[in-house]
């Protein structure tokens, strides 16, 4: 018993109350109540203000268990990119024999994502957009639970107390991949066998435009199989970009579109030569992130 | 049970739940709207019904004039200026205006603030209009429906989960409601009245006339007059006379009261003694006269009433809705007065001549007794001596000679023919006295403190002044049989479902029940929470009571909300097996998060090798939870034998 009333002392801790309107509506409705059942002794609408003044009262500690059981944390998951919005994931828990109801995630100022309800000792990950301005370490706080169950009288906020972290990479924006290959053919390999047919992005070589979709209003060009796979491919720092941020965002497109295609590559720094051989895609995002 | 399941899986809109909201707090008012306004209602209750769109701004409008000449037309030739000073016209243009405007916004289909909250406006209101056990019962109900309806719509449509949550909190809050109800300081207004609190019914009874010949009042029904509270247990029959009218004056075939224009001197009357007081408290039902009645003998007039010189109570006006007083009397049988010459005139008044038959006895009583008291013993034992009957059917009698005609011819009669008989011939003694009506309670009718007057218990007896004192003499008491077939044909007629003595018995039961409730929870007022208070200073063994009882009603409240807080479980099997899940987590094996069922009952396996009959037992429930949960076909015997196999596994103790 005690144990619960000293659990209950801290729960009630970590939740905030804020007045609504319902508030001033209950305020106003218990004072016309009042003054009907005073004035004239009316038994009936005593027990009706009574049951109000009791239901306003309980309300309050049944919102602070609803809300204030909640176990919040972020996950570290997900890769950020400077002004691409991504997704922190958020994961609620109910460690309560109750189902928490109600429950909304205020993740901007008026910006929240709506939980129906949360089933007791269950959790649920929910997904918070957020885009970094800029490349490197950024904070995210200011998260906070809300909820006016049960009546509305009351707006409980219980603030996630957590700050995620996380390191943003550059924007990947520039040339494609592709662009990059047209220009340096030995980097791929010798063209041997017609391998297929894919839409022109512009990189490509005239030579390699199939002149005969473009006849069918199509403009394709077309592939072949390479008789041998090149060396690594390398990507050099001061000739990707015309400034650092322009240089690293095409860095890192370049390093995602290795990653996808399962390439291996290097990137000549100024001071490092950074390779896909040695290090992780995530460990050479993150260097270019904090260059 | 599918129309639960079908209510499980359906989600209520907000406009759905704020209907049905409407439809509770709406239905009593419904039955004092007047006719024009319950055609607009049911006009726009047919709009909602046949039109799933937001009504148009030209439907608003007309629905807005309808619902002005419904409100004209229902308060037409009531309304003026003055009459919405009364309150209960002002209330009843507040309602009507209300049901337009809640119409127009409820027909746009948006849901605003004013619309959410003028439930509340319609139940407040309806309060002015209905009191008594059936409000109080529905009043608690209302509050507890609109509970239901805000939580339902907070967990978006979900009303079995609403009414979980609204059960809890209304437990939550009944013990807050109760310690409030009798504690908050209360002020000694008086209980206002509006609506529909009057009766038109006469309650039977003598009213100030009592006849003789046939229009005789004669009525054996059970209809209820007053409730009798006693503060202490109820004291025996012979005490439990009510007093209602004194007649003086004897018309032949009927007795009068004194005309109220006569001015008679104040008595010295001596109802102020030190014999033991007995305080109760009356619950008079409508009886469309001025009399309260109160035990013999009155030591004091009751609320709003005068108490004369007679010690008869009246109010001014006639009582058309159930009065409340508190009483206090000294249970007597006489009381010292002393008569002016008007009333000793009046009371001493005869017509020696109409009964020339009693006038030979009563000179025969003046030769042998000569004192006044030995004169009213000598009349008891005539009367004694005459056979008499009591009866309610009895024989018509001479109008001319009442006294003859009953004591030498007929011999039959009841309380009034006994009484106007026996104060005829002691007056014709010589000794002033009178008749009183009233009520002879009977404790049969009653329960603990708790006593009924009913109609039958209409009565009537005699007065004699007797050395400076007025004695009760019980007339009927001399009668010598009672017609007890005809009283008990009466009875049937009129009793019909009372006939048995349990059915007697539970409605008594039913009626003290309903009388304590309108007693503390009704009729509670400044009064009965000082008495109360006082009560508990003063009886440390009512504190424990009192204490217990609450003690009772929180646990009662938490056993309720422990029952609707609990984990519902979609699938039974599941629920069941929850009982061994406890017992294997107090034995401190405990499951993994993210662990399946089967695996942790796998796991104890694992580990406890050594355990083997705990070991066979869970791998049992593994199986046979398997095979219930992922069967194409559960059967229901299939989940009575796993509960069976979960309760064997429960009462394994080594586990």
């Amino acid at each position: 018993m005690m144990k619960s009333f000293l659990q209950f002392i801290q729960i009630h801790k970590s939740v905030k109350q804020h007045a609504t309107r319902f508030s001033a509506v209950v305020v106003v409705l218990l004072f016309g109540l009042f003054l009907q059942a005073y004035m004239h002794d009316f038994n009936l609408v005593y027990i009706t203000l009574f049951f109000v003044f009791s239901f306003a009262f309980s309300a309050g500690p049944i919102g602070v268990l609803n809300i204030g059981s909640l176990k919040s944390t972020f996950l570290k998951q997900g890769r950020f990119f400077a002004e691409v919005e991504g997704k922190i994931p958020l994961q609620l828990y109910n460690p309560s024999k109750s189902t928490a109801w109600a429950i909304d995630i205020f993740y901007d100022k008026d910006t929240f994502l709506p939980l129906e309800k949360l089933e007791s000792d269950t959790s649920t990950i929910l997904q918070l957009p957020y885009t970094p301005n800029k490349r490197g370490h950024f904070t995210y706080e200011g998260v906070y639970l809300e909820s006016k169950y049960p009546l509305s009288t009351a707006r409980l906020t219980k603030l996630v107390k957590e700050i995620f972290t996380a390191l943003a990479y550059p924007q990947p924006k520039g040339k494609s991949l592709n662009s990059f290959l047209s220009e340096d053919e030995s980097h791929y390999g010798e063209e041997k066998e017609f391998d297929g047919l894919r839409d022109y992005d512009g990189s490509q070589k005239l030579s390699h435009i199939h002149w005969a979709s473009v006849a069918k209003g199509e403009l394709s060009v077309k592939t072949f199989v390479k008789e041998h796979q090149t060396q690594n491919l390398l990507f050099h720092f001061f000739t990707s970009g015309s400034d650092d941020e322009a240089r690293l965002s095409q860095l890192c497109l370049w390093a995602l579109s290795c990653e996808k295609l399962h390439l291996t590559f290097d990137i000549q720094m100024p001071q490092k030569r950074l390779s896909s051989n040695k290090e992780s895609i995530d460990e050479i995002l993150s260097y270019l992130a904090k260059y | 049970m599918k129309f639960l399941v079908t209510l499980q899986n359906t989600k209520f809109s907000s406009l759905v739940l704020l209907d049905l909201a409407y439809v509770v707090v709406l239905a009593p008012l419904l039955l004092m709207l007047k006719v024009p306004m319950l055609v607009f209602v049911v006009l726009v209750v047919a709009i909602l019904v046949f039109s799933s769109k937001p009504a148009k701004s030209w439907l608003i409008v007309v629905i807005f004039m309808l619902g002005g000449i419904a409100i004209y037309l229902s308060l037409y030739g009531a309304f003026s200026f003055r009459g919405l000073s009364r309150l209960k016209l002002f209330l009843e243009l507040l309602i009507y205006v209300l049901i337009v405007v809640v119409s127009m916004q409820r027909l746009t289909r948006e849901i605003n603030i004013y619309l959410l909250l003028s439930p509340f406006f319609f139940l407040a209101l309806s309060l002015f209009f209905f009191y008594g056990m059936l409000m109080l019962i529905y009043v608690i109900f209302e509050v507890f429906f609109l509970l239901w309806m805000i939580l339902s719509h907070r967990m978006q449509g979900d009303i079995l989960e609403g009414f979980r949550a609204s059960m809890v909190m209304f437990m939550y809050s009944l013990p807050w409601v109760v310690v409030l109800f009798i504690f908050f300081p209360r002020i000694s207004f008086e209980h206002a009245s509006y609506g529909f609190k009057g009766e038109t019914v006469q309650r039977m009874g003598h009213d100030g006339t009592m006849y003789l010949d046939n229009k005789a009042l004669l009525v054996p029904s059970d209809r209820i007059v007053m409730e009798v509270g006693f503060e202490k247990k109820i004291p025996a029959s012979h005490l439990l006379y009510f007093r209602g009218s004194m007649l003086y004056i004897d018309k032949k075939n009927h007795w009068e009261p004194i005309p109220s224009f006569v001015k008679r001197k104040e008595g010295l009357v001596e109802h102020k003694v030190n014999n033991e007081k007995t305080h109760y408290s009356v619950t008079l039902y409508p009886t469309q006269k001025k009399w309260l009645y109160l035990l013999d003998i009155p030591t004091q007039a009751a609320k709003e009433s005068k108490l004369d010189r007679d010690l008869i109570s009246t109010v001014k006006r006639k009582i058309r809705e159930p009065m409340h007083y508190a009483a206090i009397s000294t249970l007597r049988s006489k009381f010292y007065d002393t008569l002016d010459d008007y009333t000793l005139k009046i009371s001493t008044a005869v017509h020696v001549n109409h009964n020339p038959k009693t006038l030979e006895e009563v000179l025969k009583i003046q030769e042998i007794h000569h004192t006044e008291a030995k004169r009213a013993n000598a009349l008891v034992k005539f009367f004694q001596s005459q056979s008499l009957t009591y009866t309610l059917k009895p024989e018509a009698l001479d109008i001319n000679h009442t006294t003859d005609s009953f004591l030498f011819d007929t011999k039959k009669g009841y309380c009034v023919h006994f009484a106007s008989s026996f104060v005829t011939m002691a007056r014709m003694l010589g000794i002033p006295a009178r008749l009183v009506t009233g009520y002879k309670g009977d404790i049969s009718n009653g329960l603990k403190n708790y006593l009924v007057i009913k109609e039958r218990d209409a009565h009537a007896w005699a007065e004699l002044y007797i050395d400076k004192h007025w004695v009760r003499y019980e007339t009927t008491s001399t009668a010598s049989h009672i017609e007890t077939q005809a009283h008990s044909n009466q009875t049937k007629d009129t009793q019909n479902s009372m006939s048995s003595p349990l059915m007697k018995k539970i409605n008594l039961y039913l009626m003290y029940a309903k009388y304590q409730v309108e007693t503390w929870i009704l009729y509670y007022s400044n009064i009965r929470q000082k008495q109360l208070l006082g009560y508990l200073k003063e009886n440390p063994k009512f504190i424990f009571i009192f204490i217990s009882s609450f003690i009772t009603l929180v646990l009662v409240t938490l056993i309720f909300t422990v029952y609707f807080k609990r984990k519902v479980y979609d699938n039974k099997a599941l629920e069941s097996v929850q009982a061994i899940l406890k017992i294997l987590q107090e034995r401190g094996f405990i499951r993994k998060k993210n662990e399946t069922l089967h695996q942790y009952f796998l796991r104890y396996c694992e580990e406890n090798v050594d355990k083997e009959a705990g070991t066979r037992l869970i791998t049992q429930l593994d199986d046979s939870y398997e095979k219930l949960v992922y069967a194409d076909k559960p059967t229901n015997l299939a989940l009575k034998d796993f509960k069976k196999l979960v309760k064997k596994a429960t009462k394994f103790k080594t586990y």
